[in-house]
């Protein structure tokens, strides 16, 4: 409803806005900035040997069409399950709704091992592309979910009084309402896949992430890294500008009296049954299996388990990750609000925060440590590890601020200004609590990749300070999965508390169902 | 209700970051010593422990991969943080030597090890040493390759795995270009990979792949027989064999340490360098780690032949530093 929201009507931003805004553009622009001082060393015949061989070539085919399957795969699945859950009358709806997330609490590494244990000769481009599809359809499960719950019931009424079916009302009346948020999960989905390396080594697919890696190790050779870094940021940014294309101008007119209902759900035997062996099988293939088989390997030569550690490393992930996602949250509020606005700043630091989220995290790393350690109270601070969360991952909060901004209706604007509330206010008190389940769910994601990360953290984390991640890393490096496997399963439990607790079963439709 | 339970989680984010940045002051100032390492928690703490236990000197140990703490170390530059660089391989701290960010170490410790074994500009040493092996199967391998050229026998076609990415397999081939000159290991890297080579990312996963049966034969380093059992919890149905002597598949990599020049703890990170190249220490990283011990010229890990017995090749371990050349050939040969 673009034209109408609050968003458009902002004829100037505010300075604190822009300031704030500012902030998160340079933020944002900083890995980018240690780029392009690293690639000005490189000399000549280096970036010719990296840029004119064939294997280059085969690399770009590789990680584009990677992405491109993925991507393509992973929404559809993940528009499927959303609508499923959404209208379909399924038992423990809200239970499965949360589920459904989970899979993007597993790092995919981890992720990965678990189905190389299960199915020996498990390799190669066919395996990515299954491993990966489960692991990022919850971006697109979650966006859409979402953009389903905010939808105007009214409109699907109508369409139900004109005798519209199942398949023409989902066209004409569900996709423009959801189509933005679809879009945003897929751009997340996609970037992921450009910047995995976990899946990606493990499974012997070539992809630039993994090349970069390759450059690091075996020549230290920092300029020519990140000139396929660079070549990384292109293609992200194609990514970007063709999602941002795909985002449509929405002509709903909302009335202001939404009716808050919930579609009418088909309540067939058969099509619950469907329904149900569709939902059941993403979470077997997601959730169940690996957490089986990392529970197996863990029980086939079972270690005692140190208690005390385990403990102190979820304590350590949960306050660095929340740290990080507040910081993302901050960074990424000002900015998504700008961006719905049209302000020009607003939509290039968008872009800054997206393309820097396609990048690797050993380069997130080393550019947080070029700049942090000039800095000694700053430098191997929990404060610069959970910025570099905030860096890595506000990619994933941008867009809800976006969308949720952009959704405020201009009449409660008018009466907040008629009661003669301040701007400020009427942010503050109509605009944040409208905007709140989509920021809370953007948070979640950011939440949750945070505490899966592992390169950036290795290089940031303060002595002595483990998280779940390092600590399964420590392990399961030297080949000990069966002592990695508890520290994988905490992460899981604890990733799904801010999970259902943003779903919370109580609030029936869980994220949005009781706004707007 | 959202807006409560935005409030909630803001506050206790506030909360958290608050309590984080108090704890975060109060640890800033030590006077401990600070180590990077690229050897395993694991593998390195009981010895590090022993050492504290011993002269009470506190240490703070960063984990993390050989190579992306190198990485870090030429980020970091003049300003690290870091006393000590233990590193997985000798290339590594090759790279580090080479941007000048190690300090000269004293003779005495120096000359634990045979020169082949350490820095050429005296600047790290190694500490313990890895040998290059073929782990095979040996219910179904019969006939046993006696050099590396005899892998690309269709005999062994679709049989072997290779870890290409790896830097342990990219230090061989850097000796092999060093022996015989880049044709000749072009040549071999293309026979071989026209012999249908199974490529893995790790090592590891080499031997787990031989013990499952999906291939009967790879190239690793010697003791990661011993890590993949231990890890699987059971005996694996695979063994280690050697080449012909002076093979390069023999060759012999080291794992060692430097110190950094911006070290201000000078003293106690030398001690820790004499400690770890003590007989006492070297004898336990054989029995307890199933490595090659660099002091101690005739102990070996059971069931392996003594260091001085296998008939490795010469390798200048300085050549490892930069690996730009062997993986332009791996690339050009599609392996990587």
């Amino acid at each position: 409803m673009g034209q109408d929201s609050w968003a458009k009507r902002q004829s100037r931003p505010s300075i604190t806005l822009i300031a704030a805004s500012l902030i998160a553009f340079l933020a944002a622009s900083l890995p980018l900035f240690y780029l392009f001082r690293r690639a000005i060393d490189a000399e000549i015949s280096e970036i010719s040997l990296i840029l004119f061989r064939s294997k280059t070539l085969e690399i770009l085919a590789t990680t584009l069409g990677l992405t491109i399957a993925v991507t393509a795969l992973s929404t559809l699945i993940g528009i499927a399950l959303a609508w499923t859950l959404f209208n379909i009358d399924l038992p423990f709806r809200s239970t499965l709704q949360a589920l459904v997330i989970l899979p993007v609490a597993i790092p995919s590494y981890v992720f990965t091992y678990s189905w190389i244990s299960l199915i020996p000769g498990f390799k190669g481009l066919w395996a990515a592309l299954f491993v990966l599809v489960l692991a990022t359809t919850p971006y697109i499960t979650l966006t859409t979910l979402a953009a389903l719950r905010r939808s105007d019931w009214s409109t699907y009424e109508v369409a139900q009084t004109l005798g519209l079916n199942g398949l023409q009302i989902f066209v004409r009346v569900t996709w423009p309402q959801i189509k933005n948020s679809v879009a945003a999960g897929s751009l997340l989905s996609a970037l992921y896949v450009l910047s995995d390396f976990g899946a990606i080594s493990l499974l012997g697919v070539d992809t630039l992430t993994r090349a970069i890696e390759n450059i690091y190790r075996g020549s230290f050779d920092r300029s020519s890294a990140s000139i396929l870094a660079l070549i990384l940021v292109a293609i992200s940014a194609l990514v970007i500008r063709l999602e941002e294309r795909s985002r449509q101008r929405l002509h709903i007119i909302k009335s202001s009296n939404r009716i808050i209902k919930r579609a009418k759900t088909n309540d067939k035997l058969k099509v619950r049954l469907i329904a149900l062996f569709g939902i059941g099988s993403y979470l077997a293939l997601g959730l169940v299996i690996p957490l089986f088989q990392l529970l197996s390997i863990f029980l086939a030569n079972s270690t005692s388990i140190n208690y005390s550690l385990l403990f102190k490393a979820s304590i350590s992930t949960l306050t660095a990750a929340c740290l990080g996602a507040l910081i993302a949250l901050a960074l990424a509020l000002p900015v998504g609000v700008l961006s719905a606005q049209g302000s020009r700043l607003g939509r290039v630091s968008d872009k800054a925060i997206l393309i820097v989220h396609a990048l690797p995290g050993i380069v997130m790393g080393l550019a947080l440590v070029s700049f942090g350690s000039s800095i000694p109270w700053l430098y191997h601070s929990l404060l610069l590890l959970s910025f570099a969360y905030a860096l890595l991952f506000m990619a994933k909060a941008v867009g809800s601020v976006r969308s949720s901004v952009d959704r405020v209706p201009k009449n409660l604007i008018e009466i907040s200004a008629t009661l003669g509330l301040p701007k400020s206010a009427t942010f503050r008190r109509v605009v944040i609590p409208i905007a709140t389940p989509g920021l809370l769910s953007g948070t979640l994601l950011v939440l949750l990749a945070a505490m899966k990360e592992l390169p950036a953290t290795l290089m940031l984390k303060p002595i002595g300070f483990e998280t779940l991640a390092t600590q399964m890393w420590s392990y399961s490096s030297i080949f000990r999965f069966n002592e990695a496997a508890p520290y994988a399963l905490l992460l899981v439990l604890i990733a799904a508390i801010p999970t259902f607790l943003i779903n919370r079963p109580d609030k029936g439709d869980g994220i949005g169902g009781d706004q707007i | 209700m959202a807006l409560k339970r935005l409030r909630f989680i803001t506050l206790a984010l506030a909360l958290s970051l608050g309590a984080s940045l108090l704890t975060g002051c109060a640890s800033q100032k030590s006077e401990s010593l600070v180590i990077y390492s690229g050897r395993s928690e694991s593998f390195i703490s009981q010895f590090l422990n022993q050492f504290t236990a011993l002269t009470g000197a506190k240490l703070d140990v960063r984990y993390g991969d050989s190579a992306a703490l190198a990485a870090q170390l030429l980020e970091e530059g003049v300003n690290s943080p870091a006393d000590i660089f233990i590193s997985q391989d000798a290339g590594a701290l090759g790279a580090i030597s080479e941007a000048g960010l190690l300090a000269p170490l004293e003779q005495r410790i120096l000359d634990r090890v045979e020169d082949k074994y350490r820095s050429s500009r005296s600047d790290w040493v190694g500490i313990t040493g890895r040998a290059r092996v073929f782990a095979y199967s040996p219910e179904r391998v019969k006939t046993l390759p006696f050099s590396i050229d005899q892998l690309t026998l269709p005999i062994y076609r679709a049989k072997i795995g290779i870890a290409p990415t790896n830097s342990s397999f990219q230090a061989f081939i850097t000796a092999l270009i060093q022996s015989r000159g880049e044709a000749a290991a072009l040549n071999w890297l293309e026979r071989l990979k026209a012999n249908d080579v199974k490529l893995y990312e790790k090592n590891s996963q080499i031997v787990a792949a031989i013990d499952a049966g999906e291939i009967d034969l790879g190239l690793v380093n010697h003791y990661y027989l011993w890590e993949v059992s231990k890890a699987l919890g059971r005996e694996i149905a695979v063994a280690n064999g050697f080449f012909a002597p002076g093979d390069t598949g023999n060759m012999i990599n080291v794992a060692g340490a430097g110190i950094l020049k911006t070290s201000t703890n000078l003293d106690v990170s030398l001690e820790l360098l004499t400690y770890l190249l003590s007989d006492e220490v070297q004898r336990e990283f054989i029995e307890k780690t199933y490595e090659y011990s660099l002091a101690l010229k005739d102990a070996n890990p059971v069931g392996l032949p003594a260091l001085s017995q296998i008939p490795s090749p010469r390798v200048d371990l300085s050549l490892l530093a930069n690996l730009s050349k062997t993986q332009a050939l791996l690339i050009k040969v599609g392996l990587i």
